[in-house]
């Protein structure tokens, strides 16, 4: 469990007047897997992360499970009762939290095999060892090389065999992948995901991609606050939250891999009982893949469609509607237990009389997988 | 050949320098780490305190520090009666002075390499678990080393160059303040100018070498630690 509630200011220099900002984080986390946390830049993500971590000075209360790492009252309230309680702010190096941060900040001085020892140095009984993590993230035969020498994906795995010599209680990861080549993220995605069923990891990503593959709770940080705390599929679909614009362009959906063709380059899949091809260059490598459904290429029809190129014909019921400054229709589909958004004009949505109830055929033109 | 005198100048000054050297490397690092981190409002001006021999004329300083060490004055008189013996024409009053003026060349080398370190090397030394002294000695000092030779270095040989200062408050006493320069000072003043040249000779030798593997390695490895 990680409970906080914490003010930090910024002072805003502006050329004329001095303003302050204010940025107020309250939460209380259960902490198993991947929790995200998710938002636009500079809705304070970063610095919610660092006044966790305890690399930024702020005010207010956090604890994790049974430990008391931060109680300090704001300092106008802390003249008036001061006697009450003492302040307490436990160091970063007591937190036992392995960081890795978006880069990857190795010290240039040492080679990797001495840059691992530091962290060995500092923790008793990791579960970890240099030999195992170089050989799960492949970089045995890197260790004896200097770190000036290595490429960003190799630095980054590095970073993170480190966080994880501290042998920490939580992992924190500020966007660890996002300068990475799509390479480096196929090796560290689903290693990342394997640690976190051991260790709690906190995750600040961009990628909704990462964000489904690897998260069942994200935080969704909003202009300096905390707007929502949940599983992403239910805070992609919740309209009142800032989210909704940019969940609305298309969703992710699971799809379960039955055969894939090599002749047609075609995936035959899965989706709550309802099949769906989805073209692919290569077989997948996974059983569940992930896919993205873009909410301009899904077509509403009252029949399916015949004699048509389309491939995909999903039976669906609308469940939510919504409309934007631009006069046009947002469905909200639901098939089975997942959910699609469905872009159509005003237009159509009159000609085909839909309601919240109706069942519609879902015409998928095109799809991405993720992963 | 170089003389017994010469011999006797030589190790007077190495011993100056090497301990003049010492002092420094303890007491420099903190100050320049508190100059290259410090918002206080009188940084400035212990900067500029710091900085002054560089430009001040050695007479100067050692015309002032002459007269603080003389028994009529605070600091001489306390030290007449601690140790008996006076500070001005003494070898304890040339470490003080040569502290004093090769300060600067120790800790502004150290201050522009702890001014261009990147501060979040100490942020991941902290999550891996160092406290705040010990991923200093740990850590970051080891890995400004480049930077800890230079200033020791620099010190060193600017210890062994002064002059001005160590002829207004050594005089020239052999084997208590009769250092390099004073002595070859005294030959070139007698036209012993073989004897001058051999001294020059060595000191030419010693400081052009020295600023070659500053300049040279020293400092390119340090660049390298710093901007990677």
């Amino acid at each position: 469990m990680l409970k906080f509630d914490i003010q930090k200011n910024f002072k805003i220099n502006s050329t004329s007047n001095h303003k302050t900002r204010t940025l107020h984080f309250k939460g209380e986390l259960n902490l198993s897997g991947v929790c995200a946390i998710f938002g636009d830049s500079g809705a304070g993500k970063t610095t919610l992360l660092r006044c966790l971590i305890g690399l930024e000075q702020c005010t207010g209360q956090i604890s994790f499970q049974q430990q008391q790492w931060l109680n300090q009252p704001e300092s106008n309230k802390a003249k008036s009762k001061s006697t009450v309680h003492k302040p307490l702010r436990v160091a970063t190096e007591k937190r036992n939290i392995g960081v890795v941060f978006q880069e990857p900040r190795l010290f240039p001085h040492l080679n990797v095999q001495q840059n691992l020892q530091l962290a060995v140095n500092k923790s008793e009984n990791s579960a970890f060892t240099i030999q195992k993590l170089a050989q799960n993230l492949g970089f045995t035969e890197l260790l004896n090389h200097q770190t000036t020498q290595l490429s960003g994906g190799q630095k980054q795995r590095i970073a993170i065999a480190r966080a994880l010599l501290t042998n920490p209680q939580l992992l924190v990861m500020d966007e660890p992948l996002s300068s990475l080549d799509a390479s480096s993220k196929q090796l560290l995605l689903p290693f990342i995901k394997q640690i976190s069923e051991h260790i709690p990891i906190l995750y600040i990503t961009h990628s909704e991609h990462e964000l489904f593959y690897l998260s069942k709770q994200m935080i969704l940080v909003n202009n300096g606050e905390i707007e929502a705390i949940g599983e992403p599929q239910q805070l992609f679909l919740d309209s009142e939250l800032s989210l909704i614009k940019f969940a609305q362009q298309g969703l992710i959906l699971n799809v379960l891999v039955k055969q894939f063709d090599p002749v047609e380059g075609l995936i035959k899949g899965c989706l709550d009982g309802q099949t769906l091809y989805i073209s692919a260059d290569q077989a997948p490598l996974t059983k569940q893949i992930q896919v993205k459904i873009n909410s301009r290429d899904v077509i509403i029809a009252l029949k399916p469609i015949e004699g048509s190129s389309l491939l995909n014909c999903l039976t669906a019921q609308v469940i939510d509607f919504s409309q934007d400054q631009q006069k046009a229709v947002i469905l909200t589909l639901k098939i089975n237990s997942q959910f699609i958004y469905a872009y159509i004009t005003l237009r159509s949505f009159n000609k085909l009389n839909l309601a919240i109830g109706s069942n519609v055929f879902a015409h998928v033109k095109t799809m991405s997988i993720i992963n | 050949m170089l003389s017994a005198g010469d011999y006797q100048a030589i190790w007077l000054t190495l011993k100056l320098a090497g301990l003049t050297t010492f002092l420094l490397m303890i007491m420099a690092p903190p100050l320049a780490w508190w100059l290259a981190r410090s918002q206080a409002k009188l940084r400035p001006l212990i900067e500029s305190l710091v900085a002054l021999p560089l430009i001040l004329p050695p007479t100067v300083l050692g015309f002032y520090l002459l007269i603080a060490f003389s028994p009529e004055h605070f600091l001489g008189q306390w030290w007449l009666g601690f140790s008996e013996t006076s500070l001005a024409f003494s070898f304890t009053g040339l470490v003080i002075a040569s502290v004093i003026y090769s300060l600067p060349f120790v800790v502004q080398p150290l201050q522009s390499a702890f001014v261009h370190l990147d501060k979040t090397y100490l942020e991941v030394s902290s999550t891996l678990g160092y406290g705040k002294y010990e991923r200093l000695y740990k850590i970051i000092f080891p890995m400004l080393l480049p930077s800890f030779i230079i200033s020791g270095a620099l010190g060193f040989a600017h210890t062994i160059g002064e002059f001005g200062v160590v002829l207004m408050i050594g005089g020239n006493i052999p084997g208590e303040t009769q250092v390099l320069s004073i002595l070859l000072f005294d030959h070139v003043e007698s036209l012993q100018y073989s004897s001058a040249h051999q001294l020059s000779f060595i000191l030419l030798v010693f400081s052009m070498s020295l600023l070659v593997v500053i300049y040279g390695f020293l400092q390119k490895r340090q660049q390298r630690v710093l901007n990677a």
